[in-house]
């Protein structure tokens, strides 16, 4: 029984992870940069989510605050920022890194250093299951299968819609896509905002799972995101499942097992993936 | 016709070269006039600029994009914290000796696993391995006293009854960084130094050309590694200790934009570049302490928009244009 809750934990555990880092890999393979105020995206939504949800009273008002804001977020980021440095993939990459010190400093400000706790949350996925001697919370299944479904949607449009193969052309062979008369820039900023949107997701549905929000929560789940990237392999979502659930699972069931191993199981892992398979489990190209 | 070109860069360079002995006479003189703290962030500007400097060897003259250096310097630092706490070793040279050593192995291990891949995946490789380091001072409570850090406080004993003071710290520091400085300055002046620019400008070129491009990529990068060591050592006595964070991402992303604001391949950049930013802090964080991480977000982006080229060449030129000759470069 404690196996199989372990594993359930780390299910959806490590589909919050999923959606966290699919943006951070497409956002990588398109425009080619490791997007640092990733982590931004996913705390502030968390944050406005549960602000809305204790204003309103309703956990889906929250949802949308959340998914709306960090869209948001995202597309000032890209507009505003990333677009006028096109194509200058490190200073992209500094200036997202900015930005983490700029609003990781202001949600310290504006909320103060102690965690905020999840939303209440609506009845339906309030129950749980009984494993034997364990609780399950419903709401953790419910979080296994949004993750499922969003990452089934995902793969299939990456491998059977034109606008996946648009993509994946872009990742691969981004001047070739463009001579064929395709506006990349679209692409782009669609990605950026759409990465945004599913870390948003991630962070406000991820508060039950993980555990309460905190000013320096961008910067540890930024680690978890590129600790995924790492070992699944950037630009594809099997990579990024691949990543997410092994580290998901992975920590949970080391947690059960042989709690020390825990705390070092993500290193580790990604010290035995840059070692033995640079590129990760999942290599384009 | 030479020696009028000689001459003319000779003249170029006299109002740059004054300006650099106006402020190492001030360095010299100043010290003992000067407070506690103006000395402490006179020591910060000139250790984070040793490991920006180092950092520019690799980044700017070899094309290698590392965003794990903080997790070198930390590693340099660890090493002699330990060695202080747990050993109660505190002769100055064997704990310079080993956090180098230890730096560069670290150096070497980030290097061997990261010259692998090429531009953004050595980005990232380099960040992981950076963030390893700081994930395990923070883990190893019983070792490394976790998110705490280690503040052994101590002045470096150098043997023979000497301890120094705290001016006397200053200018131990200020010696070693300029003589670093100047050795890295050279060596991106000398044959090997060409060799990294032109393989990172054309690997494919280079290596017909005969140079084993991977090698000297590794051998620029542990070079990088024991000066960024050295700063890691020295940094345990100008800051009291260390702790986790120090080793982070954070401080690579710092060192990165002291680079890029101070100047890329320019070696002195760096130093002008922890100066700029060091006394900004110091001067923000008089008025407003808590607040100072916006105005790093700030100059940050502000500096990859407006001061790309580095402050470092502008000062240079604008020397030279205040003394009339053209914006020349070089």
């Amino acid at each position: 029984m404690i196996f199989l809750f372990s594993v359930l934990c780390g299910l959806s555990y490590g589909m919050v992870l999923f959606l966290l880092a699919a943006g951070l890999s497409i956002v990588f393979g398109l425009m080619g940069i490791v997007n640092l105020a990733h982590g931004l995206m996913y705390m502030s939504a968390a944050y406005i989510g549960i602000i809305v949800a204790k204003l309103t009273g309703s956990f889906w008002v929250g949802l949308l605050a959340a998914l709306v804001s960090s869209g948001l977020l995202g597309l000032i980021i890209e507009r505003g920022l990333l677009r006028t440095l096109y194509r200058e993939q490190l200073s992209q990459i500094l200036v997202c890194f900015g930005l983490v010190y700029i609003i990781t400093n202001l949600h310290l400000w504006a909320y103060g250093p102690y965690p905020k706790a999840a939303p209440v949350l609506p009845s339906v996925l309030s129950g749980s299951l009984t494993l034997g001697q364990f609780e399950f919370m419903h709401y953790r299944l419910a979080v296994i299968v949004v993750g499922a479904l969003l990452c089934g949607f995902l793969f299939w449009a990456q491998e059977r819609t034109k606008l996946g193969s648009i993509v994946r052309a872009g990742m691969d062979d981004p001047e070739t896509v463009r001579a064929l008369g395709i506006n990349l820039m679209t692409i782009n900023i669609g990605a950026f905002v759409f990465g945004s949107v599913l870390a948003g997701l991630a962070g406000y549905i991820g508060i039950p799972v993980i555990g309460g929000v905190v000013p320096t929560t961008g910067e540890s789940v930024l680690f978890l995101g590129i600790a995924i990237i790492i070992i699944g392999g950037v630009g594809s979502v099997q990579g990024t499942l691949a990543g997410a659930l092994l580290i998901g699972v992975g920590s949970s069931l080391s947690q059960s097992f042989y709690s020390p191993l825990a705390k070092f199981f993500i290193p580790l892992i990604m010290l035995l993936i840059l070692i033995f398979r640079p590129g990760g489990l999942v290599y384009r190209k | 016709m030479h020696r009028m070109l000689t001459m003319k860069l000779l003249k170029n360079r006299l109002l740059l070269h004054a300006l650099t002995i106006l402020i190492l006479l001030f360095l010299i003189v100043a010290p003992p006039f000067l407070g506690k703290d103006i000395i402490n962030i006179l020591m910060k500007i000139l250790v984070f600029g040793l490991a920006a400097m180092a950092l520019d060897l690799v980044f700017g003259y070899s094309g290698l994009w590392s965003f794990g250096h903080a997790g070198i310097f930390g590693v340099g630092a660890y090493t002699v914290c330990l060695l202080m706490w747990h050993f109660s070793v505190y002769n100055f040279w064997l704990l310079a000796i080993a956090g180098i050593v230890a730096a560069v192995v670290a150096a070497a291990i980030f290097a061997s696993l990261g010259l692998r891949m090429r531009g953004l995946y050595f980005m990232l490789t380099t960040f992981a391995l950076g963030e390893l380091v700081a994930a395990m001072a923070r883990t190893f409570r019983k070792i490394t006293n976790g998110t705490d850090g280690i503040w052994p406080m101590r002045y470096p004993d150098l043997g023979f009854g000497i301890t120094l003071s705290h001016t006397g710290l200053f200018y131990f520091v200020l010696v070693v960084v300029i003589i670093s400085g100047i050795i890295l300055f050279r060596i991106t002046k000398s044959p090997f130094g060409y060799s990294l620019q032109s393989l990172a400008e054309n690997e494919v070129r280079a290596r017909t050309l005969g140079y084993n491009t991977q090698l000297r990529r590794f051998i620029a990068f542990l070079i990088s590694g024991f000066f960024v060591g050295l700063a890691g050592v020295l940094y345990v006595y100008t800051n009291g200790g260390i702790n986790p964070p120090d080793a982070g991402m954070a401080t690579s992303g710092l060192l990165m934009i002291l680079v890029i604001l101070g100047g890329v391949g320019t070696i002195w950049g760096g130093l002008v570049g922890s100066a700029v930013m060091n006394l900004l802090n110091y001067f923000i964080s008089i008025i407003i302490p808590a607040r100072w991480p916006i105005f790093l977000g700030v100059v940050f982006i502000l500096t990859i928009f407006f001061a790309r080229g580095g402050l470092y060449p502008r000062i240079a030129n604008a020397c030279k244009k205040a003394i009339g000759y053209g914006n020349t470069e070089g």
